[in-house]
């Protein structure tokens, strides 16, 4: 292999790693877990999946809110929170589900909806990390 | 619904199981962080329920 050769294959492949993490971390914020199985990791995805969705069902048991920018800046910090979710957040949107503000586990299911948020957040950037080599 | 306890104690489980397998993954690391986290957080709530505890709760709101 030529000079010019190992350096196309080089650049290649410095492409070729952000191509796959973009993927996997865009995958990870849509399905938690998803970004973990495209990477072999089937595991641990089913352990976060089973997380994520475990602490969103409880947070939706519990009656809590899925706030949309409403409530000063806290609400928009829980939003962006719950966003976190990827499509589950948004397909429960596009429900009736509003939440109850009278229900006694409100502010606790408000917590786990934004705590499965934040720990899909993480999961996105570590499916990054792993794509890009820097985590096993 | 379950009691305020039982929710923390569930909220601090699904938390240290998270960040366990997130950072660690030697099973006696896991073991080590776990307990680390899920105690820490459930004693944790404690002791600011417990210094908490002399202060006034507001005055009581009517139900609507």
């Amino acid at each position: 292999m030529s000079a010019s050769e190992r350096k196309g294959a080089s650049a290649a492949e410095t492409e070729s790693v952000p191509q796959r993490a973009w993927l996997a971390a865009g995958a990870a914020w849509l399905v938690p877990g998803l970004g973990h199985l495209l990477l072999g990791r089937r595991a641990r995805a089913l352990l976060f999946a089973i997380l994520v969705f475990g602490s969103l069902a409880i947070g939706i048991w519990l009656h809590g809110p899925l706030l949309f920018f409403e409530g000063g800046i806290i609400g928009t910090l829980v939003t962006l929170a719950s966003m976190g979710v990827g499509l589950p957040y948004f397909a429960l949107r596009l429900t009736d589900y509003q939440g109850e503000a009278l229900a006694i586990g409100f502010e606790y299911g408000k917590a786990f909806i934004a705590t499965a948020g934040l720990m899909n957040l993480l999961l996105v950037l570590d499916a990054w990390d792993i794509a890009c080599g820097r985590k096993e | 619904m379950p009691s305020h306890f039982l929710l923390m104690v569930l909220y601090a489980l699904v938390v240290g199981v998270f960040f366990t397998a997130l950072w660690r993954r030697q099973p006696r690391d896991q073991v080590r962080l776990f307990l680390q986290l899920f105690l820490g957080l459930v004693i944790g709530a404690l002791v600011v329920a417990w210094l908490m505890l002399p202060f006034p709760p507001g005055p009581p709101t009517s139900a609507p």
